[in-house]
């Protein structure tokens, strides 16, 4: 089995980093992309195949090459036809698709995953069936280069990076025709990967395999397939993900004062998490004491709440297992809304699978507090407007920025602007702060800051030991106000920081 | 308000998409979703009143997760169950099979729940006869030899939903009223003690 917690030995954080608790929110990005497994140093293989083991560094070089002549070819050739539409909620139809068609060829990101018996286990587009020859195929790749003692990490061909994630007893695999890096789609591999832990938890997956190697695990999967799609497609459009951080929901000091007591007292013997979530927005997070929750865990999470209504008709009860907390077991999480057609979404962690009466209890004890110090009408209206107009920092040429606060885990970020109206230029401009997280982030190469130019935006780009910012601008901005902007808008943060973050973490 | 005081457990049972948490929609909220079909995560707890006879009975409706996923967890939603409704899809004998596995797994684990055999959406069948697959004598017949009750409902049409549910919490409150002649037995024994009284006093 690869080794999950490989550490890579590159830190992200400038040396001279300040201690401020980032390891309760240990960054994924430690996470080594690269399987424990390797022991040959052997690169060669065939000519059409790249393999990148040990030689990275070389292969790095080429890849940065390729990702930015990919870049420009773009750019060149935006708004041509080939851009097939993506519809999120036809899961249904994305599974009848014909796998030999060009509009299923032209998917801009396939993942697949297969037991290390070739056998189909998920697919995005098409149905598992159809394409077991492909996932064959695959496999087959796999075990060859594994024959010579040597792991498959990518291809790179043609405009396509098919990346490879061994996690025995599964294979999971991406094929993208995007400019996102290798490291990227290694991180998003990784959260499918996690998908299925907190389904079934580890020792679970191996047993089954342990028992019959060509186990079919699309029955234990089942149903999980919007859970799976919701996630990817949440891959492509929160920076969350990217970014290993939650989005907060801007509120008043007071509010949320109120809103993160009347969570705490409203605690039971065996509750570890108490979130309350608007959409994907964290506003209150309470804990056990020294327990933390991951990131990862808390995508997964909201995620899971998001992609089934059935929340919304009662109160739900799951067994989940939280693979970055604890790979190895459930909890049992209780889910509802506030109110039937309310956008805030509680979710009560427990370690008891008796629990749900109490968590219960718990959740109408929350809400009658809630109301009885009007906080419940403050939330609501705070949902009105659960975003703000860049206009309000006052930099004419900034139209967008992300920033996360490393310490807290949390980013915040503006409405999408104009130009960023359609779901197609929104994902365009996260595949622009993606590349830029990617230059930032490189493995062997990791930049503080990097400022980019394009015919259609002005980017830049900038980590340090206590943030992470992207911002985006007008193309008529110059580096010169970018870099005068990049301290107006810290100091604008640093004044409504109580408003856009969660300052202070509490515990029952 | 404390938490919900809950009369009577009912737990959904049956294969997955077969419309378990569609009947419980269209009786709690009277409605029924058009749209994708969502998977049920887990399972949904749900409380509903209803009026029997002068008395108000509340139904603690557990809406399990069809997936075999859960099979390991579905004796937490089960357990301690007074009814189990077991839904059935008219249009897929598959699914009925599924639906004579959980007969058989309440009959060893939970002798005391009565079990509801429902056939769901009728009216996909009631449209065009051919589409049924699952004949209505035949589960009749099981449902006799197994001492349970049959429904075939709707939730799209809202047809002999509200019924069911009718039928469920009549059950339940009449089964309570036959427990009531076991607390006199505990009166005959105050009766054994004046008996005794009176015998001593003799």
């Amino acid at each position: 089995m690869a080794a999950d917690v490989h550490s890579k030995g590159v830190t992200w954080d400038t040396p001279n980093g300040n201690l401020a608790p980032v390891e309760h929110l240990p960054s994924s990005r430690s996470e080594s992309p690269t399987p424990g497994l390797v022991e040959g140093t052997e690169p060669g293989g065939g000519e059409w195949v790249e393999e990148e083991v040990e030689e990275k560094e070389v292969e790095e070089k080429e890849v940065v090459e390729k990702t930015e002549e990919q870049q420009r070819g773009r750019a060149e050739g935006e708004g041509s036809v080939n851009e097939p539409k993506r519809e999120v909620q036809a899961v249904v139809r994305e599974k009848e698709e014909d796998v030999t068609s060009d509009a299923w060829r032209l998917h801009k990101k396939h993942v697949f995953v297969f037991s290390e018996a070739g056998k189909p286990i998920y697919t995005r587009y098409g149905s598992e069936e159809a394409l077991s020859t492909t996932m064959g195929v695959m496999m087959a790749l796999v075990s060859f280069v594994e024959a010579d003692k040597n792991v498959i990490l990518s291809i790179h061909a043609d405009g396509f990076r098919v990346v490879f994630l061994r996690k025995s007893p599964l294979v999971l695999v991406c094929v993208s025709r995007s400019d996102q890096s290798d490291s990227e789609l290694w991180r998003e591999l990784h959260y499918v990967y996690y998908q299925i832990l907190s389904l079934l938890t580890l020792p679970q997956l191996q047993r089954v395999f342990q028992q019959r190697q060509s186990f079919d695990l699309r029955r234990l999967l089942a149903g999980s397939e919007r859970v799976t799609a919701g996630l990817l497609r949440l891959l492509e459009t929160d920076a969350g993900l990217m970014l290993n951080a939650t989005m907060s929901l801007p509120l008043c000091s007071t509010t949320r004062n109120n809103v993160c007591t009347s969570l705490q007292i409203a605690s039971s013997k065996n509750l570890v998490f108490s979130i309350l979530l608007a959409g994907n927005r964290l506003v209150a997070l309470i804990r056990k004491k020294e327990q933390h929750l991951h990131h990862t865990d808390l995508h997964l999470l909201s995620n899971l709440a998001a992609s089934s209504s059935s929340f919304r008709q009662g109160e739900g009860w799951t067994p989940v297992c939280l693979p970055k907390f604890n790979s190895s077991g459930f909890f049992h999480a209780h889910i509802s809304y506030l109110e039937q057609d309310s956008d805030l979404c509680l979710i009560l962690v427990s370690t008891d699978r008796e629990d749900f009466f109490n968590l219960s209890d718990c959740k109408q004890r929350f809400l009658e507090r809630l109301k009885k110090r009007n906080a419940y009408q403050a939330l609501q209206e705070a949902l009105h407007s659960p975003t703000y107009p860049v206009s309000q920092v006052g930099i004419p040429e900034l139209w967008h920025f992300v920033y996360k606060s490393k310490s807290s885990g949390l980013y915040t970020s503006p409405e999408l602007p104009v130009p960023y109206h359609t779901e197609e230029q929104q994902d365009r401009l996260m595949e622009l702060y993606q590349h830029l997280h990617s230059r930032l982030h490189h493995p062997t190469r990791p930049l503080r800051s990097i400022y980019r130019s394009t015919n259609t935006e002005n980017l830049l780009a900038w980590s340090t030991s206590g943030f992470e910012l992207y911002l985006c601008f007008s193309p008529l901005a110059t580096k010169a106000l970018a870099m005068s902007a990049v301290t107006k808008l810290l100091k604008w943060i640093r004044k409504e920081e109580d408003r856009l973050f969660i300052l202070n973490s509490l515990t029952y | 308000m404390t938490a919900m005081r809950v009369d009577a457990k009912v737990v959904m049972l049956g294969k997955e998409s077969v419309g378990k948490t569609s009947l419980v929609e269209r009786y709690v909220h009277h409605r029924f979703l058009v749209g994708p079909y969502q998977n049920t995560i887990g399972a949904a707890f749900v409380a509903k009143s209803i009026n029997v006879a002068d008395k108000v009975i509340t139904l603690g409706i557990w809406d399990t997760a069809g997936s075999e996923r859960y099979e390991a967890m579905s004796r937490i939603y089960y357990r301690g169950a007074r009814a189990a409704i077991v839904c059935y899809d008219l249009t897929d004998s598959s699914s009925f099979q599924r639906a004579r596995f959980w007969v058989k797994e309440l009959q060893t684990f939970e002798e005391h729940c009565k079990i509801y055999l429902c056939g769901t959406k009728n009216d996909l069948v009631e449209g065009d006869r051919g589409a049924r697959q699952v004949d209505y004598h035949d589960v009749q017949d099981f449902v006799e030899e197994i001492g349970a009750q049959h429904f075939e409902t709707s939730s799209k049409t809202g047809n002999n939903v509200d019924a069911l549910f009718m039928k469920v919490a009549e059950d339940f409150s009449n089964s309570a009223l036959e427990l009531l002649p076991e607390e006199k037995g505990v009166n005959l024994g105050q009766k054994k003690n004046s008996y005794f009284y009176t015998c001593c006093h003799h």
